[in-house]
């Protein structure tokens, strides 16, 4: 249990474990056994190991709802709602400045430096990352485009959905909390029956 | 016998002059290339014709321009590894049609004991099957380029997906056209011969089991990546479908699936919970780890500190100015004090005051402050007094008031 010590104190402290953010942790939680022996430590603390569908993150999961449980699970999921469309015009933000079709995805790079240089030459793409910065999620109060850039991913940074390798350079890999992020907005479409489709329909249906 | 060698030599001959066509003309094919047509300005009319003759450009209809041959084309795709446009297509069912016609030519020439003609018939089939060999190992190669690549040489997920789309059709057409190779066929043609047997059995079968397996590898691949393509784009209509949403429905509030009595597990994140600890003397070992470390610890460095140096000049600025104001600001009071003292119907001139009062306030400064503490005054105080500015206009054409003193008399008075 011992070589488990780090990786459990990061669960603990409520960290997303990835292959981006810990690839050789990830990967001893791939085998049954060992998530076997982390789940009997955590029973008495009534935590469990819980992880998303395609099993892409590891994060910790009560194991018992009590009443206190279910009103920190309240209160947490309306912070997540809260910061669903800032993180959604982000993604969407990130799309457009890289010229890419898909949403960014862990262990994708990303330059704040680069970003910025993108969105000076654009005015929409300008526009729209002042509106993003300056949500209360990201709290930004600057009008500088440089300093709202950093604002934004200092924030994500902290809510773990992005990962700075070396304190001093301007660096970021996208982390597996993402998948999480986009599974709930999954999870959400389909519990509220959204008119929000995600299927491209196949050249026969559009025949049909 | 000799006829055949002549044959030989003339073909040789022109091939080698066409060959080197290739050489001599390849910017212009290569423009040819890239472009639609072959730009004419760049070749002579000799130079055109010795090109169509060898059917290395053609011209698809009278009027139009020339363009390279389809086979040229290909060629420079397969050279320059250009995905976009190599082309695989392993052609198996004429390559058995030829083995066939072949292999008899061959016994014929044996059964007649044409040696040389029997050679010539056993290198053709060489060739031939080496040809099939080569079609199916660039078929390979360039699948696994572009499967290596990510589709790199589009841009848009759509087209990786259809290009995706189109290799994984390659690999079935590729399948099917070795599944057309029938062994026990084979084995029945070439019969007891030793060098057919080596040749179409052994190296053949050896050759085609490979490309069999590199081709099921590549398929698997390719669907994994395909798999993956698709999850991109369904992640990319879910994200900015859901925003677009939110975005109409504002107010939009999800039910609370903490209060459900099956919670969703995606919901379920426990509290962060710091496993804290201290040092602790208890244990006696740990004692003597925790002295050393104490020792271990830089000791703090205490600077002197002079206390006046370490009052910030600007502060001493402003308490000065804040000074001087309510120095001004009690004279002024003063001064309305005196007015009170002594009603005077005439009243009193703010600046005859402080000319003799003999107070150091500059004369604007002075008026100024007078009339801010009247308008500084409560309605009902200010009804107590009168006053009076003395003006005038700046200039015929200003119409600027200027103030020249102000006389401040009770009302009562």
């Amino acid at each position: 249990m011992i070589e488990h010590g780090p990786l459990l104190e990061r669960l603990l402290a409520g960290e997303f474990i990835c292959a981006v953010s810990d690839d050789r942790a990830f990967r001893r939680l791939a085998d049954e056994e060992v998530r076997e022996q982390i789940d009997t430590y955590l029973r008495p603390l009534n935590r469990r190991l819980a992880t998303n569908d395609e099993g892409s993150v590891y994060f910790l999961a009560w194991r018992q709802l009590n009443d206190e449980a279910r009103e920190q699970l309240s209160r947490q999921l309306g912070e997540t709602l809260h910061s669903l469309m800032p993180m959604l015009e982000w993604l969407q933000l990130m799309q457009e400045a890289l010229g890419h079709d898909a949403v960014v995805a862990p262990g994708d790079v990303l330059k704040p430096a680069e970003l910025s240089a993108r969105c000076e030459d654009n005015q929409s793409l300008r526009e729209h990352l002042e509106r993003l910065a300056g949500d209360s999620f990201f709290g930004s109060q600057s009008e500088q485009l440089d300093a709202q850039m950093k604002q934004v991913f200092k924030r994500l940074k902290e809510h773990g959905y992005l990962l700075q390798p070396h304190a001093d350079r301007q660096v970021y890999l996208v982390t597996g909390k993402i998948d999480y992020l986009v599974d709930l907005v999954r999870f959400i479409r389909d519990e509220e029956n959204l008119p929000v489709d995600d299927e491209t329909p196949t050249a026969q249906e559009t025949l049909l | 016998m000799s006829d055949e060698h002549q044959l030989e030599s003339r073909l040789l001959g022109t091939g080698v002059e066409r060959l080197a066509l290739l050489g001599k003309h390849a910017e212009a094919l290569m423009q040819g290339y890239s472009r639609d047509e072959i730009p004419l300005e760049a070749l002579s009319d000799t130079a055109l014709r010795r090109l169509l003759a060898a059917r290395i450009v053609w011209r698809p209809d009278e009027q139009g321009g020339v363009k390279l041959a389809p086979r040229v084309r290909e060629l420079i795709a397969e050279m320059l590894a250009d995905e976009t446009r190599r082309q695989v297509n392993a052609d198996v069912g004429e390559t058995l049609e030829l083995l066939r016609t072949l292999v008899q030519s061959y016994r014929e020439a044996m059964s007649q004991g044409e040696h040389w003609r029997q050679e010539q018939q056993l290198l053709r089939l060489r060739q031939a099957v080496d040809d099939l060999n080569g079609r199916f190992a660039d078929a390979i190669d360039s699948l696994w380029q572009r499967l290596n690549s990510d589709f790199g040489f589009v841009s848009r997920l759509n087209d990786k997906i259809r290009e995706n789309d189109r290799a994984q059709k390659q690999i079935v057409r590729l399948l099917d056209g070795l599944a057309l190779i029938d062994f026990d066929e084979l084995i029945e043609l070439v019969g007891s011969d030793g060098a057919l047997r080596k040749l179409l059995i052994s190296q053949l079968q050896r050759q085609l089991s490979q490309h069999y397996t590199s081709l099921r590898e590549v398929q698997s691949r390719l669907t994994e990546l395909m798999a993956r393509f698709r999850q991109q784009q369904s992640r990319s209509r879910l994200v900015s479908g859901m925003a677009a949403f939110l975005r109409e429905h504002p107010n939009f509030v999800p039910g609370n699936y903490a209060r459900r009595s099956e919670v969703p597990e995606l919901v379920n994140r426990a509290t962060p919970l710091a496993a804290a600890a201290a040092p602790a003397l208890d244990h006696e070992p740990d004692a003597r780890v925790l002295t050393e470390l104490v020792h271990q610890l830089p000791t703090p460095v205490h600077k002197p500190q002079e206390v006046a140096a370490a009052r910030p000049a600007g502060v001493v600025e402003q308490s000065l100015v804040a000074a001087r104001q309510q120095a001004l600001k009690q004279d002024v009071e003063s001064f309305y004090l005196t007015v009170i003292d002594h009603p005077d119907s005439a009243g009193i001139s703010a600046l005859a005051y402080l000319e003799e009062s003999g107070m150091e306030w500059g004369k604007e400064i002075w008026l100024f402050q007078v009339i801010a503490e009247y308008q500084g005054l409560p309605r009902s105080e200010q009804r107590a007094f009168r006053l009076h500015q003395e003006e005038s206009r700046a200039s015929r054409f200003n119409d600027l008031r200027l103030i020249h003193d102000v006389t401040l008399q009770l009302a009562t008075a």
